[in-house]
Protein backbone atom coordinates (compact mmCIF):
# COMPACT_ATOMS: atom_id res chain seq x y z
CA UNK A 1 0.00 0.00 0.00
CA UNK A 2 1.40 3.87 -0.78
CA UNK A 3 2.03 5.69 2.06
CA UNK A 4 1.88 9.32 1.86
CA UNK A 5 4.89 11.21 2.52
CA UNK A 6 5.65 12.73 5.44
CA UNK A 7 5.73 16.18 3.65
CA UNK A 8 2.90 16.95 1.28
CA UNK A 9 3.39 19.79 -0.77
CA UNK A 10 0.13 20.84 -1.08
CA UNK A 11 -0.36 20.91 2.88
CA UNK A 12 3.37 22.88 2.50
CA UNK A 13 1.82 25.15 0.59
CA UNK A 14 -1.58 25.74 2.82
CA UNK A 15 1.61 26.45 5.80
CA UNK A 16 3.30 28.81 3.38
CA UNK A 17 -0.26 30.94 3.01
CA UNK A 18 -0.75 30.77 6.89
CA UNK A 19 2.65 32.06 7.58
CA UNK A 20 2.28 34.55 5.08
CA UNK A 21 -0.71 36.16 6.73
CA UNK A 22 0.91 37.38 9.71
CA UNK A 23 3.82 38.81 7.41
CA UNK A 24 1.04 40.47 5.30
CA UNK A 25 0.10 41.91 8.73
CA UNK A 26 3.09 43.43 9.64
CA UNK A 27 3.40 45.30 6.18
CA UNK A 28 -0.08 46.75 6.67
CA UNK A 29 0.82 48.01 10.40
CA UNK A 30 4.47 49.54 9.15
CA UNK A 31 3.36 50.70 5.19
CA UNK A 32 1.27 53.49 4.42
CA UNK A 33 1.19 57.23 3.29
CA UNK A 34 2.80 58.40 6.70
CA UNK A 35 5.76 56.39 8.04
CA UNK A 36 5.42 55.90 11.75
CA UNK A 37 7.94 54.44 14.41
CA UNK A 38 6.20 51.23 14.97
CA UNK A 39 8.10 50.05 18.19
CA UNK A 40 6.99 53.41 19.43
CA UNK A 41 3.32 53.66 19.38
CA UNK A 42 3.50 49.68 20.16
CA UNK A 43 4.86 50.73 23.63
CA UNK A 44 2.80 53.73 24.16
CA UNK A 45 -0.46 50.90 23.68
CA UNK A 46 -3.59 51.11 23.48
CA UNK A 47 -4.40 54.19 24.58
CA UNK A 48 -1.66 56.04 23.51
CA UNK A 49 -2.43 59.38 22.27
CA UNK A 50 1.00 60.30 20.30
CA UNK A 51 0.46 60.59 16.60
CA UNK A 52 2.00 57.38 16.11
CA UNK A 53 -0.22 55.32 18.27
CA UNK A 54 -3.26 56.46 16.93
CA UNK A 55 -2.42 56.00 13.78
CA UNK A 56 -1.64 51.95 14.41
CA UNK A 57 -3.83 51.74 16.82
CA UNK A 58 -7.60 53.39 15.04
CA UNK A 59 -6.19 53.17 11.76
CA UNK A 60 -3.87 50.74 10.29
CA UNK A 61 -5.02 47.75 12.51
CA UNK A 62 -8.59 47.80 12.71
CA UNK A 63 -8.36 48.43 8.47
CA UNK A 64 -6.03 45.53 8.34
CA UNK A 65 -7.93 43.24 10.59
CA UNK A 66 -11.15 44.68 9.00
CA UNK A 67 -9.75 43.17 5.16
CA UNK A 68 -8.79 39.93 6.93
CA UNK A 69 -11.88 39.32 8.08
CA UNK A 70 -13.98 40.57 4.52
CA UNK A 71 -11.38 38.62 3.11
CA UNK A 72 -11.87 35.28 4.72
CA UNK A 73 -15.88 35.77 4.70
CA UNK A 74 -16.05 36.52 1.06
CA UNK A 75 -13.35 33.62 0.35
CA UNK A 76 -15.37 31.08 2.46
CA UNK A 77 -18.82 32.30 0.79
CA UNK A 78 -17.24 31.49 -2.76
CA UNK A 79 -16.34 28.09 -1.47
CA UNK A 80 -19.24 27.39 -0.31
CA UNK A 81 -21.78 28.95 -3.33
CA UNK A 82 -19.49 26.73 -5.47
CA UNK A 83 -19.91 23.43 -3.78
CA UNK A 84 -23.54 23.96 -3.55
CA UNK A 85 -23.96 24.34 -6.53
CA UNK A 86 -21.31 22.17 -8.21
CA UNK A 87 -19.97 25.08 -10.33
CA UNK A 88 -16.18 26.48 -10.08
CA UNK A 89 -17.91 29.72 -11.78
CA UNK A 90 -20.45 30.56 -9.05
CA UNK A 91 -20.29 33.43 -6.47
CA UNK A 92 -22.22 34.43 -4.09
CA UNK A 93 -23.32 37.09 -5.76
CA UNK A 94 -25.33 35.11 -7.88
CA UNK A 95 -27.95 34.81 -4.58
CA UNK A 96 -28.53 38.14 -4.43
CA UNK A 97 -26.67 38.68 -1.31
CA UNK A 98 -24.56 41.38 -2.70
CA UNK A 99 -27.14 43.00 -4.71
CA UNK A 100 -29.67 43.28 -1.39
CA UNK A 101 -27.02 44.70 0.90
CA UNK A 102 -26.18 46.96 -1.54
CA UNK A 103 -29.97 48.08 -2.49
CA UNK A 104 -30.08 48.77 0.99
CA UNK A 105 -26.87 50.99 1.40
CA UNK A 106 -27.63 52.80 -1.61
CA UNK A 107 -31.44 53.89 -1.03
CA UNK A 108 -29.30 55.01 2.25
CA UNK A 109 -27.11 56.72 0.86
CA UNK A 110 -30.37 58.02 -2.05
CA UNK A 111 -31.74 59.66 1.20
CA UNK A 112 -28.71 61.31 2.50
CA UNK A 113 -29.85 59.08 5.81
CA UNK A 114 -26.23 57.10 5.82
CA UNK A 115 -24.74 60.04 7.79
CA UNK A 116 -27.04 59.73 10.53
CA UNK A 117 -25.42 57.33 12.11
CA UNK A 118 -22.10 55.04 11.24
CA UNK A 119 -24.04 52.48 12.30
CA UNK A 120 -27.28 52.87 10.58
CA UNK A 121 -26.12 52.01 6.80
CA UNK A 122 -24.01 48.50 7.61
CA UNK A 123 -27.08 47.24 9.76
CA UNK A 124 -29.75 47.75 7.03
CA UNK A 125 -27.20 46.79 4.54
CA UNK A 126 -27.08 42.94 6.53
CA UNK A 127 -30.94 42.93 6.55
CA UNK A 128 -31.08 43.55 3.00
CA UNK A 129 -28.50 40.88 2.19
CA UNK A 130 -30.89 38.55 4.44
CA UNK A 131 -34.11 39.96 2.99
CA UNK A 132 -32.47 39.00 -0.71
CA UNK A 133 -31.66 35.75 0.50
CA UNK A 134 -35.14 35.21 1.99
CA UNK A 135 -36.77 35.92 -1.67
CA UNK A 136 -34.19 33.82 -3.43
CA UNK A 137 -35.21 31.14 -1.25
CA UNK A 138 -38.86 31.58 -1.54
CA UNK A 139 -39.32 31.64 -5.27
CA UNK A 140 -37.10 28.84 -5.64
CA UNK A 141 -39.39 26.64 -3.80
CA UNK A 142 -39.12 24.15 -1.07
CA UNK A 143 -36.83 21.19 -1.82
CA UNK A 144 -35.26 23.72 -4.81
CA UNK A 145 -32.72 22.24 -6.84
CA UNK A 146 -29.20 23.71 -6.87
CA UNK A 147 -30.39 24.72 -10.44
CA UNK A 148 -33.91 26.02 -9.50
CA UNK A 149 -31.49 28.14 -6.66
CA UNK A 150 -29.74 29.53 -9.68
CA UNK A 151 -32.47 31.16 -11.56
CA UNK A 152 -34.46 32.19 -8.46
CA UNK A 153 -31.23 34.11 -7.68
CA UNK A 154 -30.63 35.45 -10.79
CA UNK A 155 -34.11 36.62 -11.16
CA UNK A 156 -33.64 38.29 -7.73
CA UNK A 157 -30.66 39.55 -8.69
CA UNK A 158 -32.05 41.07 -11.83
CA UNK A 159 -34.96 43.20 -10.10
CA UNK A 160 -32.57 43.98 -7.34
CA UNK A 161 -29.64 45.87 -10.09
CA UNK A 162 -33.04 47.05 -12.03
CA UNK A 163 -33.62 49.01 -8.85
CA UNK A 164 -30.38 50.26 -8.28
CA UNK A 165 -29.65 51.41 -11.75
CA UNK A 166 -33.83 53.49 -11.34
CA UNK A 167 -31.40 54.87 -7.76
CA UNK A 168 -28.70 55.91 -9.63
CA UNK A 169 -30.61 57.64 -12.53
CA UNK A 170 -32.68 59.60 -10.10
CA UNK A 171 -29.94 59.95 -8.37
CA UNK A 172 -30.66 63.51 -6.25
CA UNK A 173 -27.53 65.56 -6.55
CA UNK A 174 -23.64 64.63 -8.12
CA UNK A 175 -22.27 64.03 -4.81
CA UNK A 176 -25.00 61.40 -3.69
CA UNK A 177 -24.71 59.52 -7.15
CA UNK A 178 -20.91 59.88 -6.52
CA UNK A 179 -21.14 58.12 -2.79
CA UNK A 180 -23.22 55.10 -4.51
CA UNK A 181 -20.93 54.73 -6.98
CA UNK A 182 -17.74 54.90 -4.76
CA UNK A 183 -19.64 52.94 -2.08
CA UNK A 184 -20.20 50.25 -5.24
CA UNK A 185 -16.51 49.95 -5.87
CA UNK A 186 -16.02 48.66 -2.87
CA UNK A 187 -13.58 50.40 0.00
CA UNK A 188 -12.13 49.97 3.31
CA UNK A 189 -10.85 53.02 3.81
CA UNK A 190 -12.21 55.29 6.92
CA UNK A 191 -13.50 51.91 8.59
CA UNK A 192 -12.38 51.35 11.96
CA UNK A 193 -13.04 49.00 15.31
CA UNK A 194 -16.97 50.06 14.92
CA UNK A 195 -17.22 48.25 11.35
CA UNK A 196 -14.96 45.38 12.65
CA UNK A 197 -17.42 44.80 15.53
CA UNK A 198 -20.14 44.85 13.56
CA UNK A 199 -19.37 42.62 11.32
CA UNK A 200 -17.42 39.88 13.26
CA UNK A 201 -19.93 38.29 14.81
CA UNK A 202 -22.04 37.52 11.33
CA UNK A 203 -19.00 36.86 9.92
CA UNK A 204 -18.36 34.10 12.86
CA UNK A 205 -21.67 32.49 12.86
CA UNK A 206 -21.88 32.69 9.09
CA UNK A 207 -18.36 30.56 9.54
CA UNK A 208 -20.32 28.58 11.94
CA UNK A 209 -22.89 27.69 9.38
CA UNK A 210 -20.78 26.97 6.88
CA UNK A 211 -18.66 24.84 8.64
CA UNK A 212 -21.29 22.71 10.09
CA UNK A 213 -22.21 22.17 6.48
CA UNK A 214 -19.13 21.07 5.25
CA UNK A 215 -19.83 17.15 4.97
CA UNK A 216 -23.17 18.17 2.61
CA UNK A 217 -20.80 19.91 0.70
CA UNK A 218 -18.60 16.69 0.64
CA UNK A 219 -21.22 14.42 -0.50
CA UNK A 220 -22.56 17.20 -2.72
CA UNK A 221 -19.56 16.29 -4.82
CA UNK A 222 -21.53 13.38 -6.17
CA UNK A 223 -24.22 14.56 -7.05
CA UNK A 224 -27.69 15.96 -5.30
CA UNK A 225 -29.40 12.25 -5.41
CA UNK A 226 -26.30 10.62 -4.29
CA UNK A 227 -26.18 13.24 -1.24
CA UNK A 228 -29.26 12.62 -0.48
CA UNK A 229 -28.89 8.94 -0.31
CA UNK A 230 -26.04 9.45 1.93
CA UNK A 231 -28.29 11.04 4.76
CA UNK A 232 -27.68 14.43 3.34
CA UNK A 233 -31.38 15.10 2.26
CA UNK A 234 -34.49 17.57 2.71
CA UNK A 235 -33.64 21.30 2.50
CA UNK A 236 -32.23 21.94 6.08
CA UNK A 237 -28.46 21.74 4.22
CA UNK A 238 -29.10 24.21 1.35
CA UNK A 239 -31.04 26.41 4.03
CA UNK A 240 -27.87 26.13 6.35
CA UNK A 241 -25.66 27.21 3.83
CA UNK A 242 -27.87 29.93 2.49
CA UNK A 243 -28.09 31.42 5.69
CA UNK A 244 -23.96 31.36 6.41
CA UNK A 245 -23.50 33.09 3.06
CA UNK A 246 -26.15 35.67 3.58
CA UNK A 247 -24.40 36.20 7.62
CA UNK A 248 -21.11 35.86 6.11
CA UNK A 249 -20.99 37.61 3.18
CA UNK A 250 -23.74 40.40 4.21
CA UNK A 251 -21.95 41.34 6.71
CA UNK A 252 -18.87 42.00 4.43
CA UNK A 253 -20.54 43.93 2.04
CA UNK A 254 -22.40 45.88 3.89
CA UNK A 255 -19.05 47.41 5.96
CA UNK A 256 -17.23 47.15 2.77
CA UNK A 257 -19.09 47.70 -0.20
CA UNK A 258 -19.48 45.48 -3.15
CA UNK A 259 -16.09 43.78 -3.48
CA UNK A 260 -16.17 41.66 -6.64
CA UNK A 261 -14.29 38.34 -7.98
CA UNK A 262 -12.51 37.53 -4.54
CA UNK A 263 -15.30 34.68 -3.84
CA UNK A 264 -14.78 33.60 -7.37
CA UNK A 265 -10.99 33.58 -8.12
CA UNK A 266 -10.10 32.30 -4.43
CA UNK A 267 -11.59 29.20 -4.30
CA UNK A 268 -10.70 28.26 -7.95
CA UNK A 269 -6.54 29.14 -7.13
CA UNK A 270 -6.87 26.92 -3.31
CA UNK A 271 -9.02 23.95 -4.65
CA UNK A 272 -5.68 22.16 -5.99
CA UNK A 273 -4.30 22.09 -2.53
CA UNK A 274 -6.90 20.45 -0.35
CA UNK A 275 -7.00 17.91 -3.32
CA UNK A 276 -10.54 19.54 -4.55
CA UNK A 277 -12.16 18.70 -1.23
CA UNK A 278 -14.82 21.08 -0.75
CA UNK A 279 -14.87 20.64 2.66
CA UNK A 280 -11.40 21.28 3.73
CA UNK A 281 -11.73 24.27 0.83
CA UNK A 282 -13.68 26.24 3.02
CA UNK A 283 -11.17 27.35 5.58
CA UNK A 284 -8.71 27.18 2.76
CA UNK A 285 -9.83 30.16 0.85
CA UNK A 286 -10.98 31.90 4.13
CA UNK A 287 -6.89 31.58 4.43
CA UNK A 288 -6.11 32.67 1.13
CA UNK A 289 -9.09 35.34 0.58
CA UNK A 290 -7.77 37.22 4.01
CA UNK A 291 -4.54 36.51 2.44
CA UNK A 292 -5.81 38.50 -0.96
CA UNK A 293 -7.47 40.87 0.50
CA UNK A 294 -5.25 42.46 2.75
CA UNK A 295 -2.29 42.39 0.16
CA UNK A 296 -4.46 44.12 -2.17
CA UNK A 297 -5.31 47.01 0.61
CA UNK A 298 -1.75 47.08 0.72
CA UNK A 299 -1.46 47.96 -2.99
CA UNK A 300 -4.25 50.52 -2.18
CA UNK A 301 -2.81 52.30 0.86
CA UNK A 302 0.70 52.80 -0.93
CA UNK A 303 -0.84 54.50 -3.96
CA UNK A 304 -0.41 57.60 -4.35
CA UNK A 305 -2.74 59.72 -6.90
CA UNK A 306 -5.27 62.00 -6.78
CA UNK A 307 -8.08 59.51 -6.21
CA UNK A 308 -8.27 57.03 -3.88
CA UNK A 309 -7.80 53.64 -5.47
CA UNK A 310 -10.83 51.48 -4.67
CA UNK A 311 -10.29 47.82 -3.69
CA UNK A 312 -12.99 46.83 -5.24
CA UNK A 313 -11.09 47.94 -8.88
CA UNK A 314 -7.84 46.14 -7.80
CA UNK A 315 -9.74 42.80 -7.04
CA UNK A 316 -11.11 43.07 -10.34
CA UNK A 317 -7.99 43.97 -11.89
CA UNK A 318 -6.39 40.52 -9.94
CA UNK A 319 -9.83 38.55 -10.98
CA UNK A 320 -10.08 39.25 -14.76
CA UNK A 321 -6.46 38.37 -15.77
CA UNK A 322 -7.16 34.87 -13.53
CA UNK A 323 -9.82 34.43 -16.39
CA UNK A 324 -7.94 35.00 -18.86
CA UNK A 325 -4.90 32.28 -17.76
CA UNK A 326 -8.03 29.72 -16.98
CA UNK A 327 -8.98 30.04 -20.24
CA UNK A 328 -5.95 29.87 -21.98
CA UNK A 329 -4.32 26.86 -19.49
CA UNK A 330 -7.41 25.04 -20.54
CA UNK A 331 -6.91 25.84 -24.05
CA UNK A 332 -3.48 23.96 -24.11
CA UNK A 333 -5.01 21.20 -22.06
CA UNK A 334 -7.10 20.78 -24.82
CA UNK A 335 -4.17 21.00 -27.31
CA UNK A 336 -2.14 18.41 -25.55
CA UNK B 1 -31.73 -6.29 6.25
CA UNK B 2 -35.48 -7.24 5.08
CA UNK B 3 -36.80 -4.35 2.71
CA UNK B 4 -40.83 -4.77 2.33
CA UNK B 5 -42.88 -2.32 -0.16
CA UNK B 6 -46.31 -1.96 0.62
CA UNK B 7 -48.28 -0.68 -2.30
CA UNK B 8 -45.74 1.94 -2.71
CA UNK B 9 -46.40 4.54 -5.13
CA UNK B 10 -45.27 7.96 -6.49
CA UNK B 11 -47.29 10.02 -8.14
CA UNK B 12 -45.30 13.55 -9.77
CA UNK B 13 -47.18 16.36 -11.91
CA UNK B 14 -50.39 14.37 -11.38
CA UNK B 15 -48.93 11.40 -13.52
CA UNK B 16 -48.32 8.16 -11.68
CA UNK B 17 -45.14 7.10 -12.49
CA UNK B 18 -45.21 4.38 -9.83
CA UNK B 19 -48.21 2.47 -8.12
CA UNK B 20 -49.12 -0.40 -5.98
CA UNK B 21 -45.53 -2.25 -5.61
CA UNK B 22 -45.98 -4.82 -3.41
CA UNK B 23 -42.64 -6.94 -2.56
CA UNK B 24 -39.90 -7.80 -0.17
CA UNK B 25 -36.19 -8.06 -0.18
CA UNK B 26 -34.76 -10.61 1.85
CA UNK B 27 -31.35 -10.63 3.44
CA UNK B 28 -29.00 -12.67 1.36
CA UNK B 29 -31.35 -12.30 -2.00
CA UNK B 30 -29.44 -10.52 -5.13
CA UNK B 31 -32.71 -8.69 -7.03
CA UNK B 32 -32.89 -7.83 -10.70
CA UNK B 33 -35.14 -5.03 -11.09
CA UNK B 34 -35.85 -4.89 -15.05
CA UNK B 35 -38.55 -3.86 -17.30
CA UNK B 36 -38.65 -1.32 -20.33
CA UNK B 37 -37.54 2.32 -20.36
CA UNK B 38 -39.55 3.94 -18.25
CA UNK B 39 -41.24 1.46 -16.76
CA UNK B 40 -40.05 2.89 -13.06
CA UNK B 41 -37.41 1.09 -12.17
CA UNK B 42 -35.40 4.04 -11.55
CA UNK B 43 -37.92 5.49 -9.63
CA UNK B 44 -38.32 2.98 -7.54
CA UNK B 45 -34.89 2.59 -6.31
CA UNK B 46 -35.00 6.19 -5.68
CA UNK B 47 -37.74 5.57 -3.52
CA UNK B 48 -35.99 2.62 -1.58
CA UNK B 49 -32.65 4.85 -1.40
CA UNK B 50 -34.55 7.96 0.25
CA UNK B 51 -33.73 10.50 -2.23
CA UNK B 52 -37.76 10.38 -3.63
CA UNK B 53 -40.55 10.07 -1.03
CA UNK B 54 -43.37 7.85 -1.75
CA UNK B 55 -47.00 9.49 -2.52
CA UNK B 56 -48.64 6.55 -0.96
CA UNK B 57 -47.34 3.24 0.57
CA UNK B 58 -44.95 2.08 3.28
CA UNK B 59 -41.56 1.08 2.84
CA UNK B 60 -40.22 -0.71 6.03
CA UNK B 61 -36.47 -1.93 6.72
CA UNK B 62 -37.27 -4.51 9.43
CA UNK B 63 -40.19 -3.86 10.07
CA UNK B 64 -39.14 -0.01 11.22
CA UNK B 65 -40.83 2.72 8.95
CA UNK B 66 -38.01 4.03 6.66
CA UNK B 67 -39.50 7.27 6.17
CA UNK B 68 -39.69 8.17 10.06
CA UNK B 69 -35.87 7.04 10.28
CA UNK B 70 -33.08 10.05 10.63
CA UNK B 71 -31.49 10.57 7.07
CA UNK B 72 -28.09 9.99 8.80
CA UNK B 73 -29.43 6.12 10.22
CA UNK B 74 -30.56 5.46 7.18
CA UNK B 75 -27.69 6.69 4.82
CA UNK B 76 -26.05 3.75 7.49
CA UNK B 77 -28.90 0.96 5.81
CA UNK B 78 -28.94 1.96 2.66
CA UNK B 79 -26.06 2.72 -0.12
CA UNK B 80 -27.12 3.27 -3.37
CA UNK B 81 -25.49 4.56 -6.70
CA UNK B 82 -27.75 6.09 -9.43
CA UNK B 83 -27.85 5.75 -12.76
CA UNK B 84 -25.98 9.06 -13.78
CA UNK B 85 -23.43 10.27 -11.15
CA UNK B 86 -21.04 13.28 -12.55
CA UNK B 87 -18.66 14.63 -9.91
CA UNK B 88 -18.34 18.19 -9.70
CA UNK B 89 -14.96 18.02 -8.58
CA UNK B 90 -11.26 15.95 -9.93
CA UNK B 91 -11.09 14.11 -6.69
CA UNK B 92 -9.02 11.71 -6.78
CA UNK B 93 -10.53 8.06 -7.18
CA UNK B 94 -9.67 6.98 -3.82
CA UNK B 95 -11.21 10.31 -2.15
CA UNK B 96 -14.28 9.33 -4.42
CA UNK B 97 -14.54 6.31 -2.74
CA UNK B 98 -14.05 8.04 0.56
CA UNK B 99 -17.16 9.72 0.55
CA UNK B 100 -18.91 6.50 0.28
CA UNK B 101 -17.87 6.35 4.42
CA UNK B 102 -19.86 9.71 5.00
CA UNK B 103 -22.38 8.35 7.09
CA UNK B 104 -20.14 6.74 9.46
CA UNK B 105 -18.30 9.86 10.17
CA UNK B 106 -14.93 8.15 8.93
CA UNK B 107 -12.62 9.91 6.14
CA UNK B 108 -9.66 9.13 4.65
CA UNK B 109 -8.10 7.00 7.63
CA UNK B 110 -9.75 3.95 6.72
CA UNK B 111 -7.34 3.42 4.02
CA UNK B 112 -7.43 0.15 4.23
CA UNK B 113 -10.97 -0.51 3.57
CA UNK B 114 -11.08 2.17 0.45
CA UNK B 115 -8.00 -0.08 -1.07
CA UNK B 116 -10.35 -3.03 -0.72
CA UNK B 117 -12.97 -1.50 -2.38
CA UNK B 118 -11.16 -0.80 -4.68
CA UNK B 119 -9.76 -4.12 -5.56
CA UNK B 120 -13.36 -5.57 -5.76
CA UNK B 121 -13.73 -3.26 -8.87
CA UNK B 122 -10.14 -4.21 -10.63
CA UNK B 123 -9.24 -0.04 -9.71
CA UNK B 124 -6.66 -0.28 -7.57
CA UNK B 125 -4.36 1.22 -10.14
CA UNK B 126 -6.55 4.40 -10.33
CA UNK B 127 -6.32 5.41 -6.99
CA UNK B 128 -4.56 8.48 -7.60
CA UNK B 129 -6.27 9.52 -10.73
CA UNK B 130 -8.18 12.04 -11.06
CA UNK B 131 -11.72 11.04 -11.55
CA UNK B 132 -12.70 13.33 -14.22
CA UNK B 133 -9.58 11.77 -16.73
CA UNK B 134 -11.60 8.60 -16.00
CA UNK B 135 -12.83 6.87 -18.55
CA UNK B 136 -16.84 6.30 -18.49
CA UNK B 137 -16.37 2.11 -17.46
CA UNK B 138 -13.40 3.32 -15.03
CA UNK B 139 -15.63 6.02 -13.36
CA UNK B 140 -18.43 3.39 -13.27
CA UNK B 141 -16.07 0.60 -11.00
CA UNK B 142 -14.73 3.80 -9.11
CA UNK B 143 -18.10 4.69 -8.35
CA UNK B 144 -19.31 1.04 -7.59
CA UNK B 145 -16.31 0.87 -5.09
CA UNK B 146 -17.82 4.17 -3.70
CA UNK B 147 -21.38 1.89 -3.19
CA UNK B 148 -19.35 -0.86 -1.44
CA UNK B 149 -16.96 0.83 1.08
CA UNK B 150 -18.98 0.73 3.56
CA UNK B 151 -21.08 -1.44 5.85
CA UNK B 152 -24.45 -0.88 4.93
CA UNK B 153 -26.90 -3.79 4.91
CA UNK B 154 -28.72 -3.00 1.79
CA UNK B 155 -27.17 -2.47 -1.78
CA UNK B 156 -29.04 -0.57 -4.61
CA UNK B 157 -27.15 -0.01 -8.08
CA UNK B 158 -28.96 1.61 -11.03
CA UNK B 159 -27.70 0.35 -14.13
CA UNK B 160 -24.21 -0.66 -12.66
CA UNK B 161 -23.45 -2.93 -15.46
CA UNK B 162 -24.37 -0.14 -18.32
CA UNK B 163 -20.87 1.24 -18.74
CA UNK B 164 -18.70 -1.68 -18.26
CA UNK B 165 -16.98 -3.98 -21.19
CA UNK B 166 -18.04 -7.82 -20.61
CA UNK B 167 -15.00 -9.01 -18.37
CA UNK B 168 -15.86 -6.36 -15.59
CA UNK B 169 -19.45 -6.91 -16.20
CA UNK B 170 -19.22 -10.44 -14.92
CA UNK B 171 -16.44 -9.55 -12.61
CA UNK B 172 -18.40 -6.91 -11.10
CA UNK B 173 -21.81 -8.89 -10.94
CA UNK B 174 -19.76 -11.65 -9.51
CA UNK B 175 -18.93 -9.27 -6.40
CA UNK B 176 -22.61 -8.41 -6.02
CA UNK B 177 -23.62 -12.51 -5.76
CA UNK B 178 -20.48 -12.35 -3.38
CA UNK B 179 -21.79 -9.16 -1.32
CA UNK B 180 -25.45 -11.24 -1.56
CA UNK B 181 -24.13 -14.36 -0.39
CA UNK B 182 -22.52 -12.67 2.69
CA UNK B 183 -26.08 -11.31 4.21
CA UNK B 184 -26.42 -8.01 2.23
CA UNK B 185 -29.79 -7.49 0.38
CA UNK B 186 -28.96 -6.31 -3.41
CA UNK B 187 -30.88 -4.50 -5.70
CA UNK B 188 -29.79 -3.61 -9.11
CA UNK B 189 -31.70 -2.52 -12.36
CA UNK B 190 -30.40 -4.26 -14.95
CA UNK B 191 -31.35 -4.11 -18.77
CA UNK B 192 -28.98 -7.49 -19.18
CA UNK B 193 -31.44 -10.12 -19.13
CA UNK B 194 -28.91 -12.73 -19.19
CA UNK B 195 -26.85 -11.46 -16.49
CA UNK B 196 -30.17 -11.28 -14.33
CA UNK B 197 -31.06 -14.53 -15.06
CA UNK B 198 -28.04 -15.58 -14.63
CA UNK B 199 -26.53 -13.78 -11.59
CA UNK B 200 -30.06 -13.30 -9.65
CA UNK B 201 -32.14 -15.17 -6.95
CA UNK B 202 -35.01 -12.91 -7.88
CA UNK B 203 -36.55 -10.69 -10.76
CA UNK B 204 -39.28 -7.31 -10.44
CA UNK B 205 -40.37 -7.10 -13.80
CA UNK B 206 -41.67 -3.71 -13.77
CA UNK B 207 -44.35 -2.53 -17.11
CA UNK B 208 -45.57 0.90 -17.19
CA UNK B 209 -45.01 1.43 -13.25
CA UNK B 210 -46.73 -1.25 -11.72
CA UNK B 211 -45.45 -4.60 -10.90
CA UNK B 212 -46.00 -7.41 -13.55
CA UNK B 213 -44.43 -9.93 -12.66
CA UNK B 214 -42.17 -11.13 -9.85
CA UNK B 215 -40.16 -14.66 -8.88
CA UNK B 216 -37.32 -16.79 -10.15
CA UNK B 217 -35.37 -15.73 -13.21
CA UNK B 218 -36.63 -19.10 -15.23
CA UNK B 219 -40.38 -18.09 -13.92
CA UNK B 220 -40.32 -14.60 -15.23
CA UNK B 221 -38.21 -14.65 -17.93
CA UNK B 222 -40.72 -16.83 -20.61
CA UNK B 223 -40.82 -15.56 -23.76
CA UNK B 224 -44.80 -15.08 -23.21
CA UNK B 225 -44.23 -12.32 -20.41
CA UNK B 226 -40.68 -10.89 -22.12
CA UNK B 227 -42.55 -10.88 -25.63
CA UNK B 228 -45.54 -9.12 -23.95
CA UNK B 229 -43.59 -6.31 -21.93
CA UNK B 230 -41.13 -5.80 -24.57
CA UNK B 231 -42.65 -6.45 -27.42
CA UNK B 232 -40.28 -8.57 -28.76
CA UNK B 233 -39.89 -12.93 -29.45
CA UNK B 234 -37.19 -14.08 -27.46
CA UNK B 235 -35.72 -17.19 -26.97
CA UNK B 236 -34.11 -18.65 -23.01
CA UNK B 237 -31.49 -21.37 -23.58
CA UNK B 238 -29.89 -22.17 -20.26
CA UNK B 239 -26.70 -24.24 -20.66
CA UNK B 240 -24.79 -25.11 -17.37
CA UNK B 241 -26.24 -22.59 -15.31
CA UNK B 242 -25.56 -20.02 -17.59
CA UNK B 243 -28.41 -18.36 -18.91
CA UNK B 244 -28.09 -17.30 -22.64
CA UNK B 245 -30.41 -15.03 -23.87
CA UNK B 246 -31.64 -14.09 -27.33
CA UNK B 247 -33.70 -11.10 -28.17
CA UNK B 248 -35.11 -12.52 -31.94
CA UNK B 249 -37.34 -10.18 -33.48
CA UNK B 250 -39.82 -7.50 -33.18
CA UNK B 251 -43.65 -8.32 -32.49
Amino acid sequence: MPRSLPIDTNNLALWLLALALPLALIAALVSGPVSIDLAAALQQGWRGDGSDAVILWQLRLPRALLAILIGAALGMGGAAMQGMLRNPLAEPALLGVSSGAALAAILLLYYGLAWQSGWLLPVLAIVGAFVAVACVWMLAGRGASASRLVLAGVAINAFLSALMALALNYAPSMFAMQEIVFWLLGSLANRGWDQLLLALPFILAGAVLLFSARNYLRALSLGEASAASLGFRGHRYPLLVLLGIAAAVGAAVAVAGTIGFVGLVVPHLVRPLVRQDPGRLLWASALAGALLLLLADILVVNFVGAQELRIGAVTAFIGAPFFFWLIVSARRGQGS
Amino acid sequence: MEVTCENLGLERHGLKVLRDIRCVFKPGELTAVVGPNGAGKSTLLEILAGVLVPSSGRLTFDSRDAEKLPAAQRAQICAYLPQAETPAWSLSARDLVALGLLPWGRRGEDAERIARALKTVDAQPLASRPVTQLSGGELRRVQLARLMVGDAPLLIADEPTAALDIRHQLQLMHSFRQQADAGKTVLLALHDLALAARFCDRVLLLQDGHLRAQGAPEDVFTPALIGDVYGVSCEFRWRNGVADFVPLDLL
